[in-house]
């Protein structure tokens, strides 16, 4: 009974040991979580590209989670970029908004949902989607009426 | 023994089963597509350590992204905003829970389409012992880290940061060239 009800308590307790995670080599958009998961700009494919460059810089700056959206729809969450482990609001995340890369780094999976720490970004294509010319700016007012 | 043996099962089955978070949340809707309201007890993390073992004294002071270890089931949600209206996290606001149990109110997005169940926005955080407050948080910390950017209009287009990119990259990240084609064509 005590061995039982130890498991039990191992098990109820679940922990979260940190682990060594998996190396890979990913290409896809450093995207902003919050406007890609929650729809609020619109829909995904208009949350993306040169029409959502201002956005995904205001909401990398205001420190909502970078992702990396792959080829194919796999979005890591970026938890630190070479040394720069500022995830919120960091300066290295930001120079790469909206950008298109490839990065080796070491995934880590908890609950459904992929993590990466980029150990080094082997390619910047900059940006490669030019979703202005399909969806305009999103949202609009990201180019002040001053600019216009 | 046997009924012994069943209440031991029944204990480590209920917080694996699925559960309603709903049940006395107080959260505002954002009409989101996929949102839930989600009311629940959680460890306030830094996503870093949880997972590395990289490990910062104050969870990065607000510069890593914090996660919340729901009591009930040990899930880590992923907090993505905080409730002030656009472009800010919830980091500066759970930062100084840094390894703290505290109870948290708001929106969880759960899109099968986008194979997506826990990440959330955060609107309201109640400390043990302590009052609810709004995470409201982003604004104030951005305002003091930022005390040369103050002036009139929103902190998202006085942030120097990002009004250097832009003066350099364009608003479409393409150039100033390819923006001044666009905003002619577009006006």
């Amino acid at each position: 009974m005590r061995q039982l009800l130890s498991l039990l308590s191992c098990c109820l307790a679940l922990p979260a040991l940190a682990s060594e995670g998996t190396r890979i080599q990913v290409t896809g958009e450093i995207i902003d979580t919050w406007c890609y998961y929650s729809g609020v700009m619109g829909p995904p494919d208009a949350v993306r590209g040169s029409g959502h460059h201002t956005c995904a810089l205001w909401c990398s700056a205001g420190g909502i989670p970078v992702g990396l959206l792959a080829e194919d729809g796999t979005v890591y969450m970026v938890l630190k970029i070479g040394q720069d482990a500022q995830s919120a609001g960091g300066d290295t995340q930001l120079t790469l908004a909206a950008h298109t890369v490839t990065a080796d780094g070491m995934l880590y999976e908890r609950d459904g949902q992929n993590y990466i720490i980029v150990n080094d970004v082997v390619e910047d294509a900059d940006i490669t989607l030019r979703t202005h010319e399909d969806y305009g700016v999103v949202p609009p007012f990201a180019v002040p009426e001053d600019a216009r | 023994m046997t009924r012994i043996a069943a209440t031991a099962l029944a204990l480590l089955a209920t917080p694996l089963a699925a559960q309603d978070f709903s049940q006395g949340s107080e959260a505002r809707s954002w009409n989101l597509y996929a949102e839930v309201p989600a009311r629940f007890e959680a460890r306030v993390v830094d996503v870093l350590c949880e997972l590395t073992g990289e490990c910062a004294a104050d969870c990065g002071a607000g510069g890593h992204q914090m996660g919340l270890v729901r009591t009930a089931d040990g899930v880590l949600v992923m907090p993505l905003k905080n409730n002030q209206p656009v472009f800010s996290g919830a980091a500066a606001d759970l930062a100084p829970y840094c390894n703290q149990t505290v109870e948290v109110d708001g929106l969880m997005i759960e899109d099968e389409d986008l194979n997506v169940r826990y990440v959330y926005q955060v609107q309201r955080i109640k400390p043990q012992d302590g009052e609810w407050t709004k995470a409201n948080r982003f604004t104030q910390v951005w305002a003091q880290s930022h005390p040369d950017a103050a002036g009139d209009g929103p902190w998202f287009r006085r942030d120097p940061r990002v009004n250097e990119v832009i003066d350099r990259e364009g608003y479409l990240g393409l150039g100033p060239e390819e923006d001044a084609a666009f905003i002619e064509e577009n006006d």
